[in-house]
């Protein structure tokens, strides 16, 4: 039992038993998932009226679907009556939802449309609609909801740093919309789902954990992420919010580094993007790439990829990822992003397997830490956060800023995920 | 999978060609298993395609994700990262073995030395690296084989699990 979360969180240090004991896990689930805005998908994955995707926010099952006036709606996947999954599949299209055990049918909006047998049904139909998140909002085709309803405005949770995360990545696009339909790959990790947030956001470990692809292969990464302080200079960013960033802008050694290629392999996108925006905002965009950034609790814009946190319990988080496609630009273009993808993350990808058996190695350790809580010596299991704490510094807009190395980032999830979690 | 197309059917070949690629599957799959990375790659050809979709393999590749979608290039790159030996997903390489069954060769043509070779699986794997679960992959594999200077080697291996629909622990081994 933890009276007060401040107490097992401090600025530059969090207790392991946050990631091990179930009582935490149903703490977040009520704190985090339901009072929070949490990432429910992008609405280019429902193009159509009718189509819906199946998705979980915290542990409550929904559907998020485009309705027939065009709106994306995100509704219970549970049937108002006794409780039945509507949709069991990944995605699909209907015209309304029939629920298998009576029969029940409710239309793309919600609203309770048929009950068989109806002479003995004595409600009203309005009562029975579909339970759905009190607010949904959409940011630039990101839909987000808040099931409780007082997470105050979706602005408010993305806030200025938030917002801005997500135009860099839209903006890369030269229509400014991108879409995800290329599918996603599900990565089932027995690890707590705070591992990803954090080593999603970790601008110290590539060095180690990713020594083998960094051995084995040419990126951008040298550049901009590895060798510690003395051979880059990228940022560590805390938006604010519990959002963060590992800007490797400044490491960048030249236009299009973050794609790998060259203009002239790419010239008919170049050329729309100059297009959209001028010659010199289509030249600070190509040099500057998509963020490295992750958006509280559970979305990783992991530059040409998107990923999503899962919770399924304490111990068992599945982390997917798909890639960004772009519209306006032609399938070549489209089709090595998915490439990318498929190296850079996944169960068989050349760096996330590595980061899944460091977050599980994590959850070994902190198996019994609940038990350690109220002690200091041997078994006390606190992790050190410190890095960097007193060479950051904070800009003018109100970012705190580090050494791509530091633990900025980290230290910005803990303290938002502290504020929320000793809300009562 | 589909139901919409028929399923193939078997072809039959002589005895002797049929024990020629039994042969090659079970060494395929012991090398796998025995994570004998150098040894593996030189069964697969210059323009070997290593698949493993979500799902059925009924889609292009090029065109959506999948868990695994090597071309020979990227193969090698995944060999070379195992054998640098500090791959964690596999430090240490997982114990495993595989059964092999239901060997079907649903296209032949022993005069150009070119064969489709279907077969089920269950791979046995421990997850030595941090959970040391005993992990089950049931599946199906396709491949393509081509006799090159008299030796047969793969020019595709599709590996389709049951479970492909569901979110996977590492693949990080060779399937």
């Amino acid at each position: 039992m933890i009276a007060d979360y401040a107490e097992v969180i401090h600025d530059d240090r969090v207790h392991g038993s946050l990631y091990s004991d179930p009582e935490v896990f149903d703490h977040e689930m009520d704190r985090i998932f339901r009072r929070g805005w949490v990432f429910v998908g992008h609405e280019s994955e429902v193009p159509q009226p009718g189509d819906w995707v199946t998705r979980l926010i915290g542990l409550e099952p929904v559907i998020m679907v485009r309705g027939t006036d065009r709106t994306v709606r995100v509704l219970s996947n549970r049937c108002a009556h006794r409780g039945t999954a509507l949709c069991w599949r990944e995605k699909g299209n209907s015209r309304v939802f029939q629920c298998n055990y009576h029969g029940w049918t409710f239309g793309l909006d919600g609203s309770l449309r048929g009950v068989p047998h109806k002479a003995g049904f004595e409600r009203e139909r309005a009562e029975l609609g579909l339970d759905r998140p009190r607010a949904v909002e959409l940011y630039r085709g990101f839909v987000f909801a808040n099931i409780s309803g007082d997470a105050g405005p979706l602005s408010d949770h993305l806030g200025a740093g938030g917002r801005e995360l997500i135009d860099r990545l839209c903006d890369l696009s030269p229509t400014g919309n991108i879409r995800l339909d290329a599918g996603w790959i599900g990565h089932r990790i027995q690890s707590n789902w705070k591992m990803w947030p954090e080593s999603d956001e970790d601008g110290y470990h590539v060095d180690f954990v990713h020594i083998s692809m960094l051995r084995t292969t040419q990126s951008y990464y040298q550049d901009t992420i590895v060798g510690g302080e003395a051979s880059n200079n990228s940022r560590a960013v805390d938006h604010g919010g519990g959002h963060s960033e590992l800007d490797m802008r400044p490491g960048y050694k030249s236009q299009l580094s973050w794609l790998g290629v060259t203009r002239e392999k790419v010239t008919e996108y170049c050329n729309a993007m100059v297009r959209r925006y001028g010659e010199a905002r289509a030249n600070r965009l190509l040099w500057e790439g998509p963020p490295h950034a992750f958006i509280f609790p559970n979305l990783f814009l992991a530059e040409l990829n998107l990923a999503r946190v899962e919770p399924l319990g304490v111990n068992l988080t599945v982390h997917y990822h798909t890639a960004v496609q772009f519209e306006g630009v032609d399938d070549q273009f489209n089709r090595r992003l998915l490439r990318q993808s498929e190296a850079a993350l996944g169960p068989g990808s050349f760096i996330v397997a590595d980061d899944a058996v460091t977050a599980e190695r994590m959850q070994t350790a902190f198996a019994g830490a609940a038990v350690g809580r109220s002690s200091n010596g041997f078994g006390a299991a606190w992790i050190d956060l410190s890095r960097g704490q007193k060479r950051e510094r904070v800009d003018e807009q109100g970012r705190r800023i580090g050494h791509v190395s530091d633990e900025v980032t980290n230290r910005a999830f803990w303290r938002r995920y502290r504020q929320m979690m000793r809300a009562k | 999978m589909s139901v919409d197309q028929p399923s193939p059917s078997a072809v039959i070949v002589a005895d002797v060609t049929r024990r020629e690629i039994e042969a090659f599957l079970y060494l395929e799959a012991r090398l796998a298993d025995e994570s004998r990375y150098a040894e593996w790659e030189a069964l697969v050809t210059d323009d070997m395609h290593y698949w493993v979709p979500k799902g059925a393999a009924d889609y292009d590749p090029a065109t959506r994700l999948s868990y695994i979608n090597d071309n020979r290039a990227r193969l090698a790159t995944r060999i070379r990262q195992l054998r640098t030996g500090l791959r964690h997903a596999q430090t240490p390489p997982s114990p495993m073995r595989r059964i092999i069954s239901n060997i079907e060769i649903l296209e032949a043509d022993d005069a150009a030395g070119r064969f489709v070779v279907a077969s089920n699986f269950v791979l046995y794997e421990v997850a030595a690296q941090a959970t040391n679960e005993l992990r089950i992959w049931p599946g199906r594999v396709t491949h393509h084989l081509r006799r090159v200077e008299g030796r047969l080697r793969m020019s595709k291996k599709i590996v389709e699990l049951v479970t492909s629909e569901l979110p996977q622990p590492n693949m990080a081994f060779l399937l």
